[in-house]
């Protein structure tokens, strides 16, 4: 075999090129889908509420994630500032996921509850006046523009066909409740998923301002959720290495 | 005495294995392109192939306009009055 | 073909060369704009201007797709397109399949521009256009295919040359990673949602973003360096052989280093310690091409006292060569635990897209143009002037984002005497101001730059125009007298 074979026949050079460029792609990726130990078996990690759905909407129609990471490393300074380093379970309901690769701001992978609702708000309308050097663009039309809620059920249905639990289905919804218990499993019910994002907005009104839903409000729902969901007290330290 | 074989049926050794592979191909490859002088000869004739393209060479096009205008005015000075 | 009577009979299709030529530097000129505007955004908030289109998380987008798939993807489809007839002496299969790739290509990165400013988007970094887009590339892309291989086949030389191999692995393996990076579920025709979740989708992005610039961003720029570098310099390349070994170790290798964008992530360890292997290795074909593009000028150094064409040229394979050495460093473990998130990346890519991918295309094109339009250049000091302004555009860019990343990465992790955190977060924001300021206008020199080339190449085919029009005019007077 002659590497002029090659040179001088384009189908049998297609062919090996296909091949050689195939082998990378398929020794590290399709490995993740099968081996067990790619996601650790944690408590508490659920798919969004509708309302925290429709808010990572606008975090990705926003480009928050050109500037914002959600991933935390393993390192002392990461773990002082943002808290503990991110498992690969907080994202198993990504789609896509938003770890980012630019930290221009800083982390938001635990940034629920750090802050008040009040605080999220200000901020997002104009960052400079609560924190003065910052860069960050106002938001101001995201408490100016009504949420259009018409469409959640159908963005959940989607999510739905790519493996998130949301329920359609009596059985699905049993076992959600069986999994994240009576309260969650409610909120991941397609059928009930207009009323659920209302009621979360009226009971929490995270953008201030009663009777009436704003883009805001899903957006500071969505934000006071990062990395709230596992409880890390209940874990020793050493119980994720193995998944590293 | 065939008991080293075993050694390719362990699952942990894939990795070792793939290396050894891949990086013996990648030596055979260099073995093949850097050996044999009429091989080297033949291989190396090839890359002249930009270089003899049916269509003729046209050295003319690598001149600049502007530099060439400037060039025309300086060797032919501006004709003085044509008889007007 | 009457409207090109007074050309020489086109033994070539370059009506599509052309036309990518031409919007190759309209995509140029817009898409490093949007560049400069939102790099200065970061100096200077103000300018978000409370405008949803025009804050920097949709503009962004804008920018990364305008210059990689405006004007890289142009300038690829106009080089390739050109060398392919050249080097195989025939002409372009199927010119209407041509035409459409050049329509659809166009159109989908307007489209794409404009769907994000709108903030429709899937969130996936170069690779934001929602799924109707995504279908539409995959045709044009599979046309581009058809229309390459078909020229490929009916070549009237039994070898095929080396630009070529480069050219077609691009092609084959673009398609691969857009087809399954962009696999999604819509919701309706303006959003959808990825197939994949957390840590395998994340695994896909970055096997996707790093051979974006492994096969698009450099594999495909490799094919327009053996061609125009050998041209230019009128010898041929310089090692044949090592052309070979350097294209089957690139293209192998580059498919591995994707995981290191996700070193010390939730991505299992075993994964990013392949990816920084393969990535180290990976510094040797990267090497081996640039040696083999600047050894070709041996023996005719002098040429770069005289030629500023190839002055662009082995310039490009310089920054190529910075680089990829670059790269492989940042691919290191300790390295990435500073360099990562910070905008030492932002400066490391853009050393290999302005310093590598524009300005070899800046030279190629040099060397197209006159050819194209069958004229000369309009003007030598012009392209000198182009690239001193490029060249000093990407040293200030590069040099202000190393202090600005490093600066940011030594700050982050900095103790004080008591074992606390030495700095705030936006401490370092505060501290980024000057360097990117500084960045900014290294932007703005290499744009200026663009200009300039933009209004050379507009006299030089004024000129074109004017010498038809005469030759035009002679023949008919020929014409008439007979």
């Amino acid at each position: 075999m002659r590497h002029e074979h090659i040179e001088t026949n384009s189908g049998l050079m297609i062919l090996l090129i296909l091949a050689v460029i195939s082998i990378g792609g398929l020794v590290e990726i399709v490995p993740l889908f099968y081996i067990n130990e790619t996601i650790e078996k944690v408590e508490g990690v659920r798919p969004n509420t509708p309302l925290e759905l429709r808010g990572r909407d606008i975090y990705i129609r926003e480009g928050c994630y050109l500037c914002h990471s959600q991933q935390i490393r393993p390192f002392r300074d990461e773990w002082l500032r943002y808290g503990h380093y991110s498992l690969a379970a907080e994202s198993q309901y990504d789609h896509p996921f938003q770890w980012g690769s630019k930290r221009t701001g800083p982390d938001l992978a635990r940034l629920g509850g750090k802050y008040s609702n009040q605080w999220h708000v200000q901020h997002l309308k104009a960052p400079r006046s609560v924190v003065p050097q910052s860069i960050m663009p106002n938001y101001p039309w995201l408490l100016a523009t009504n949420l259009d809620t018409s469409d959640v059920a159908d963005r959940m249905r989607a999510l739905r066909a790519t493996g998130v639990p949301y329920s359609l289905t009596q059985a699905e919804y049993d076992a959600n409740v069986k999994k994240f218990g009576q309260t969650v499993a409610n909120q991941l019910d397609i059928s009930q998923a207009q009323d659920n994002l209302l009621k979360e907005a009226r009971d929490q009104n995270f953008d201030g301002i009663p009777g009436q839903v704003t883009e805001m409000e899903a957006l500071v729902a969505y934000l006071q959720s990062l990395g709230t969901m596992v409880d890390f007290t209940q874990y020793n330290d050493d119980a994720f290495v193995k998944f590293r | 005495m065939f008991d080293w074989l075993q050694w390719f049926t362990h699952m942990e050794h894939s990795k070792p294995l793939a290396l050894v592979l891949f990086f013996g191909a990648f030596c055979g490859v260099l073995i093949y392109v850097f050996t044999g002088k009429n091989r080297a000869k033949r291989l190396e004739s090839y890359k002249y192939m930009p270089l003899d393209e049916e269509e003729p060479q046209r050295p003319e096009l690598d001149g600049f306009a502007r530099d060439d205008r400037r060039a025309r005015i300086e060797t032919n000075p501006i004709p003085q009055g044509d008889g007007q | 073909m009457a409207q090109s009577s007074a050309l020489p009979a086109e033994q070539y299709n370059y009506d599509i060369v052309r036309k990518f030529t031409i919007m190759a530097m309209v995509w140029a000129v817009l898409g490093m704009s949007v560049g400069v505007y939102i790099a200065s955004e970061l100096a200077w908030p103000f300018l978000n201007y409370d405008i949803p289109q025009l804050t920097f998380g949709r503009l962004r987008p804008v920018h990364t797709t305008l210059v990689i798939f405006g004007f890289g993807g142009s300038a690829l489809f106009a080089t390739s397109y050109y060398v392919v007839q050249r080097t195989c002496q025939a002409r372009l299969a199927f010119p209407w399949l041509a035409e459409f790739t050049f329509w659809g290509w166009t159109g989908g990165v307007a489209l794409g521009a404009l769907t994000y400013v709108s903030g429709i988007t899937q969130g996936r970094e170069y690779a934001e256009f929602e799924w109707p887009l995504d279908i539409a590339i995959t045709l044009v892309w599979v046309s581009y295919f058809a229309v390459y291989v078909e020229t490929l086949r009916r070549r009237s030389q039994p070898h095929i040359y080396v630009a070529n191999w480069f050219y077609l692995a691009f092609i084959l393996a673009v398609a691969l990673l857009h087809i399954f990076n962009n696999l999604a579920v819509p919701v309706s025709l303006t959003k959808s949602y990825s197939l994949f979740a957390g840590v395998q989708d994340a695994m896909t992005q970055w096997w996707y973003g790093h051979n974006a610039v492994g096969f698009f961003l450099t594999a495909a720029f490799l094919g327009m360096m053996y061609y125009f570098v050998p041209k230019q310099a009128g010898r041929p390349v310089y090692s044949y052989r090592l052309s070979i070994i350097h294209f089957w170790a690139l293209i192998f290798l580059y498919m591995w280093a994707g995981g290191h964008h996700l070193h010390w992530t939730s991505l299992p360890d075993w994964v990013s310690t392949l990816a920084a292997t393969f990535s180290i290795i990976l510094l040797m074909p990267s090497w081996g091409g640039m040696i083999n593009g600047i050894m070709t000028l041996s023996g005719a150094w002098d040429k770069l006292r005289s030629d500023p064409i190839m002055l662009f040229l082995i310039t490009s394979l310089s920054f190529y060569g910075m680089s990829t050495f670059e790269g492989p460093l940042m691919s290191l473990k300790s390295v990435n635990a500073l360099s990562h998130y910070t905008d030492w990346t932002v400066g490391h890519v853009h050393s290999g897209a302005l310093g590598w991918v524009a300005l070899v295309s800046f030279g190629s094109f040099y060397h197209l143009i006159p050819r194209l339009w069958d004229t000369k250049m309009y003007s030598e000091k012009l392209i000198y002037i182009h690239f001193w302004l490029a060249t000093i555009g990407i040293v200030l860019y590069i040099t202000s984002l190393w202090v600005a990343g490093i600066g940011q990465g030594l700050m982050l992790r900095s103790f004080d005497d008591y074992g606390n955190l030495a700095y705030t977060f936006i401490e370092t924001v505060e501290f980024m101001h000057t360097p990117y300021v500084w960045r900014a206008l290294g932007g703005a020199f290499f744009v200026a730059g663009v200009l300039v080339m933009v209004y050379n190449m507009a006299m030089t085919l004024r000129a074109a125009g004017r010498e038809r029009v005469d030759e035009e005019a002679r023949l008919a007077a020929k014409l008439a007298k007979a």
